[in-house]
């Protein structure tokens, strides 16, 4: 067995120790899904309104980024583009590895992100924007009061699990060196050699995290959806609630429909 | 340095020979997983009093913290349980002896049991009660039911959810270099640090990942095709 004996000391002693790498993480993450956004947009964009040429680039840009891991990506992006950029005499040498890692995460995510727009605009019935233009609206106020609100409330589910998988992911980022919470417990363990208490500390940070953003996007998601549920509710006073498997085996009342949400 | 265009074709063709070391870890990491996933969701779904909630609590877990600490606990938690339980016992059998690969398998399996139970459950949901009562009516038994007409029609429903996953879990297989498993990712870090060529053997292997996914894509859209043609309508 690797490493010294198990201690259950350690693991107080390391909690404050890999926390006060949080920030790196944390920044990692938000800046990745900020980007991560304004590339979605564009990439979207194209397939939305079928521009001919771009579309099939940002097919091509979705599949490939969709299509081979994030590990992967970080190293072809940290070693590659330095080469590309050294061809048009860019020096970027002495960048940092973040900017590298928040690159290669910001695109991915915008992969991700682009096929969300695509899917929560497509989603939202056709009948409401013409409903919108009937009681005299232009295009823009269609737009932004009646399509982008329900596409939001719509993607919201995706949206909160590609960040929560975006936080997880940012663990593989010590692979180039840096020191977000899984690079400061590597460094933890060359000192000490003390394995498992280190990494049950940082499970147990990335779980409070993960689950405090899931519920945290719940509770969105329902104010978000506060006009659905009183449409739900007239439906059933007419008897049209059809009832599902779970209904018959386990009789049960206030969980959502199983689906990507989970 | 210049990009060097032909040893990314050198590069592929020696990762091609890691390729069946990553398929075999996601094959097995799923289809253990899925067992694995199936017995959490009928838990959750029949809420089993003491292992319903236990279930919940896993899947919460797991789904909360990255593959890697699933990975990288395991490589460095289980042989400590294992050596100890063998002192214990007085067996000769050490930790030592175990392949990475199988620690490897082990983690993978976990994270996937998770996030395929979940793809189970919400399979077995999208069922009609009404096919079930269909069933009962026609005098079939709650076993006969399940088999023959939920379990094929959670399964048609779940292809997509299932083909995801195992995505997922082929683009997770390259986490396995930690515990010096040579898989793709692995391999091209070998094949790459004898001349310092990083960018092509990454090349390479983004492109084996790139066409490995779009294969599996193509065939589950082939698969959903043939199961769905029950559902399809008409008369005809």
């Amino acid at each position: 067995m690797p490493g010294a004996k198990f201690d259950i000391a350690y693991l107080f002693d390391y909690f404050p120790k890999l926390l006060s790498t949080l920030n790196v993480t944390l920044t990692i993450v938000s800046l990745s899904i900020l980007f991560g956004l304004g590339v979605g947009f564009l990439v979207a964009l194209p397939r939305l309104y079928k521009i001919p040429v771009l579309r099939r680039l940002s097919e091509v840009y979705v599949s490939f980024f969709r299509g081979t891991p994030i590990l992967i990506q970080l190293f072809l992006i940290y070693y590659g583009l330095p080469e590309m950029l050294k061809l048009v005499h860019i020096d970027v040498t002495r960048t940092p590895v973040l900017v590298f890692v928040v690159l290669t995460y910001s695109l991915h995510a915008g992969a991700f992100i682009s096929e969300m727009i695509r899917a929560g605009v497509t989603a939202v019935d056709r009948g409401q924007a013409e409903a919108a233009y009937s009681v005299g609206m232009n295009g823009y106020q269609t737009f932004t009061r009646i399509v982008l609100p329900q596409a939001l409330a719509i993607s919201l589910p995706v949206f909160a699990n590609l960040v929560i998988a975006t936080l997880k992911d940012t663990s593989l980022a010590f692979t180039l060196g840096v020191m977000e919470m899984t690079g400061k417990a590597d460094t933890l363990i060359t000192l000490g050699q003390h394995y498992i208490e280190t990494y049950i500390d940082l499970a147990i940070i990335y779980f409070v995290i993960s689950f405090a953003l899931e519920r945290l996007f719940r509770l969105l998601e329902r104010r978000l959806l506060r006009h659905e549920r009183r449409e739900r509710t007239a439906g059933k006073r007419f008897g049209r609630n059809v009832p599902s498997l779970r209904g018959l085996l386990a009789e049960s009342a206030g969980v959502p429909k199983g689906g990507a949400g989970g | 340095m210049k990009l060097d265009p032909a040893f990314i074709w050198t590069a592929f063709v020696k990762l091609l020979s890691a390729v069946p070391t990553t398929l075999f870890i996601t094959v097995v990491s799923v289809a253990a997983g899925f067992l694995l996933g199936t017995a959490i969701a009928l838990f959750r779904i029949y809420k089993v009093p003491v292992l319903g909630p236990l279930s919940a609590g896993y899947v919460t877990f797991i789904r909360g913290t990255p593959m890697l600490v699933h990975l990288l606990l395991i490589y460095y938690g289980l042989p400590a349980v294992i050596d100890g339980v063998s002192a214990a016992f007085g067996w000769s059998f050490r930790s030592v002896s175990i392949p990475y690969v199988v620690f490897a398998l082990i983690a993978f399996t976990i994270t996937a049991s998770a996030y395929l139970s979940e793809v189970v459950r919400s399979g077995l949901l999208s069922v009609s009660s009404g096919q079930l009562e269909a069933a009962y009516s026609v005098g079939m038994t709650t076993p006969q039911a399940i088999r023959r007409i939920v379990f094929p029609q959670a399964f048609a429903a779940s292809i997509p959810n299932l083909s995801n996953s195992f995505i997922g879990m082929l683009h997770g297989s390259t986490l396995a270099f930690t515990v010096s498993v040579v898989e793709i990712n692995a391999k091209a870090q070998i094949v790459a640090s004898t001349n310092w060529k990083y960018f092509e053997a990454y090349i390479a292997a983004a492109v084996i990942f790139w066409g490995l996914t779009v294969l599996i894509e193509r065939l589950a859209g082939v698969l959903e095709r043939k199961i769905n043609i029950y559902n399809r309508g008409g008369v005809a």
